[in-house]
């Protein structure tokens, strides 16, 4: 027999990306932008218009000069639109002049992340042995389609929640994450309707990888956010860790009892279907079939299943949140996280859940929450769940091997805890707990302080109004007097928050850029999950017992136990609101 | 072997097996401690890690 090559398997892989990205991201404490150049994509009605990188260091800009303050040069637009830019010679700039910087463009941004991502991956592949030439090419087509798809997305009739702002007459109001979707209707065409191209492509299509790698980044860009917010953080992460030990306790015991009382499932069967339909599909149908010793083809065959109905989950179960759970977005988040099994549709499911509750909030009521928040709810449920895995199937393998049948000769060793741990996660909690050390210190200090000098410059405008009215010469020394004493003093506050600011300033623009790169993971995540999800597996002989299964219990309580226990842990908690 | 027929196979194989009373006692300790877990837990969440409400 032809032995395989073992290479690094994909969770640890995914860690290791994500460092490594995390890591290039942090040469930004040296006033530098080193992923500037990743692409960002805007709601568009001119194509030509929709891309460019994401630093502003890298975006060209021209304009007419309408204010010079200090370095900061504010210019009018061609679109009439102003944007304050730091220049850092300003000698020989004039108010009505033209200003101009030159960038690079929209496409050299998209090339340039495109060749970034193929290199690493491609080191990636090498690193798990796989074919590289094939996945070279395999990941080729993966990223342009997939980025056809985010385009097509972003088109305003779809993306724009203000129709009227973006210039169209009408709008989906989706949000530019409608190109998720996008990308997951193409890569389910081409899985299910053009098999030679899916086996093509099969090298590159490693959903896990691409969702596991995204996840690892995302942690840099929360951690922010948490520091922040640190109340509410703390308050999601400690939700996040109850709802998912109710979800374990209860979901798996009555899933499992089901399965063996009413479907007659033997307890080979009945364990790890449990596991895959109530705590988190693939991986844990996996682990529990290796805890309680099940044959392999049982948690294979349990898994099948489990990604379909992840896809089907994935394309309805945001729009159900988003027309019925608008009002609670961290319920929605939360429910995303326990409801949608594995890694890639769950994650996947809180992106979308997050642009189209904000999307909703801001339309229907006029609120916009800061992006992130609800996917934050998401990943932290679905995170714990993943860690609580290995936990859970030792507890298993314990119970089974004192209590129900222990094979010959076996023993169970608290080793294989870590043996299942999922390692990417490590990568999440590092990218996260560092930013949230280096932006825990300076954030607190900013938002105090700048209140503090709206007011004097609120203050210095009324004086201002005051003036011409007085005619008393020693009343007009007086507020002159005052309104230099509130220059000064905003003068000297600008200078207490200077250095947190800059670390802030800095600790964004790594998060900006580790964001865009996480943005492209995600997007190549939903149209390899379309790809990988074989409808025509609910057609195969003997299939429908499970699936009967599986329907019964996620329609008839796990997604409503879910949304019950989010709703406990999450109702009432907001994210906070942009500029509140 | 195509694999459609190993997944029924493997269904038509399947012997029926009595619910032990250990597993039982796991379903129903399980539940048990999930609803009494509930509430310490909800305590804990509101008591110490209030979010706005």
């Amino acid at each position: 027999m032809e032995e395989k090559k073992q290479g690094v398997g994909e969770d640890w892989l995914s860690f290791w990306l994500a460092i490594v990205i995390f890591v290039i991201s942090l040469f930004a404490f040296t006033s530098t932008d080193p992923l500037g150049w990743a692409i960002s994509t805007k709601v568009w009605t001119n194509v030509s218009k929709a891309v460019a990188p994401t630093g502003k260091a890298f975006q060209g800009v021209k304009g007419e000069i309408t204010k010079i303050d200090g370095n900061k040069v504010t210019i009018k637009k061609a679109d009439g639109k102003e944007e304050t830019i730091t220049v850092k010679d300003v000698t020989g700039l004039q108010v009505g002049q033209v200003y101009e910087k030159k960038g690079i463009s929209g496409f050299t941004s998209l090339v340039l992340t495109y060749l970034f991502l193929l290199v690493l991956m491609g080191i990636g592949a090498a690193l798990m042995k796989a074919n590289v030439g094939k996945f070279v090419i395999g990941f080729t087509v993966v990223f342009w389609l997939s980025y056809i798809c985010w385009l097509i997305g972003h088109y305003a009739y779809i993306a724009a929640t203000d129709a009227k702002k973006a210039g169209v007459p009408w709008s989906l109001k989706l949000t530019g994450e409608a190109g998720f979707i996008v990308a997951l209707l193409v890569g389910l065409f081409i899985g299910n309707f053009m098999p030679g191209l899916s086996r093509f492509l099969k090298e590159a299509i490693r959903p896990e990888l691409y969702i596991k790698t995204g996840i690892g980044l995302m942690g840099a860009l929360l951690g922010i956010k948490s520091a922040e917010a640190f109340g509410l953080a703390s308050a999601v992460l400690f939700r996040g860790l109850c709802a998912i030990i109710e979800a374990y306790l209860i979901y798996w015991a009555l899933v499992y009892f089901i399965a063996r009382k009413y479907f007659k499932f033997s307890r080979e069967w009945a364990a790890p279907l449990a596991s895959g339909i109530s705590i988190c599909g693939v991986s844990a149908a996996i682990a529990t079939g290796g805890a309680i010793k099940a044959r392999p083809v049982v948690p294979i065959m349990v898994s099948s299943l489990v990604v379909i109905f992840a896809v089907i989950e994935l394309v309805i179960l945001p729009f159900f949140a988003q027309a019925f759970l608008w009002k609670e977005p961290m319920v929605a988040g939360a429910w995303m996280g326990l409801a949608v099994k594995t890694d890639g549709a769950a994650f996947a499911s809180g992106a979308v859940v997050d642009a189209l509750i904000r999307a909703k909030a801001e339309t229907a009521a006029g609120i916009k929450y800061e992006p992130g928040w609800m996917l934050m709810a998401a990943s932290t449920t679905k995170l714990f769940i993943d860690i609580f895995i290995s936990i859970w199937a030792f507890i298993l393998a314990v119970i089974w091997c004192a209590k129900i049948e222990c094979k010959p000769g076996e023993k169970v060793q608290a080793g294989v805890i870590w043996q299942r741990f999922p390692k990417f996660v490590m990568a999440y909690a590092v990218t996260f707990i560092v930013m949230l050390l280096i932006a825990a210190p300076n954030a607190p200090k900013i938002k105090p302080v700048e209140s503090q000098i709206d007011k004097i410059k609120k203050e210095i405008a009324a004086t201002e109004k005051q003036l011409p009215t007085v005619t008393d010469p020693a009343q007009q020394a007086a507020l002159n007097e005052k309104i230099k004493a509130n220059k000064d003093k905003i003068k000297g506050l600008e200078a207490e928050i200077k250095g947190p600011k800059t670390t802030m300033s800095q600790a964004k623009t790594a998060a900006a850029g580790t964001n865009a790169l996480r943005v492209m993971f995600f997007l190549v995540t939903f149209f390899a999950i379309g790809v990988v999800s074989d409808f025509k597996k609910l057609w195969e002989e003997g299939i429908g017992k499970l699936a009967a299964v599986y329907l019964l219990c996620l329609f008839g309580f796990i997604l409503w136990i879910g949304l019950f226990i989010s709703w406990i842990f999450f109702h009432g908690v907001k994210p906070p609101v942009v500029g509140g | 072997m195509p694999e459609e027929t190993r997944l029924a196979e493997e269904l038509e194989r399947m012997k029926y097996e009595e619910l032990l009373p250990v597993e039982k006692k796991l379903i129903s300790w399980s539940i048990i401690l999930g609803i009494v877990l509930l509430g310490i837990l909800v305590w804990i969440s509101y008591t110490f890690f209030p979010a706005e409400h």
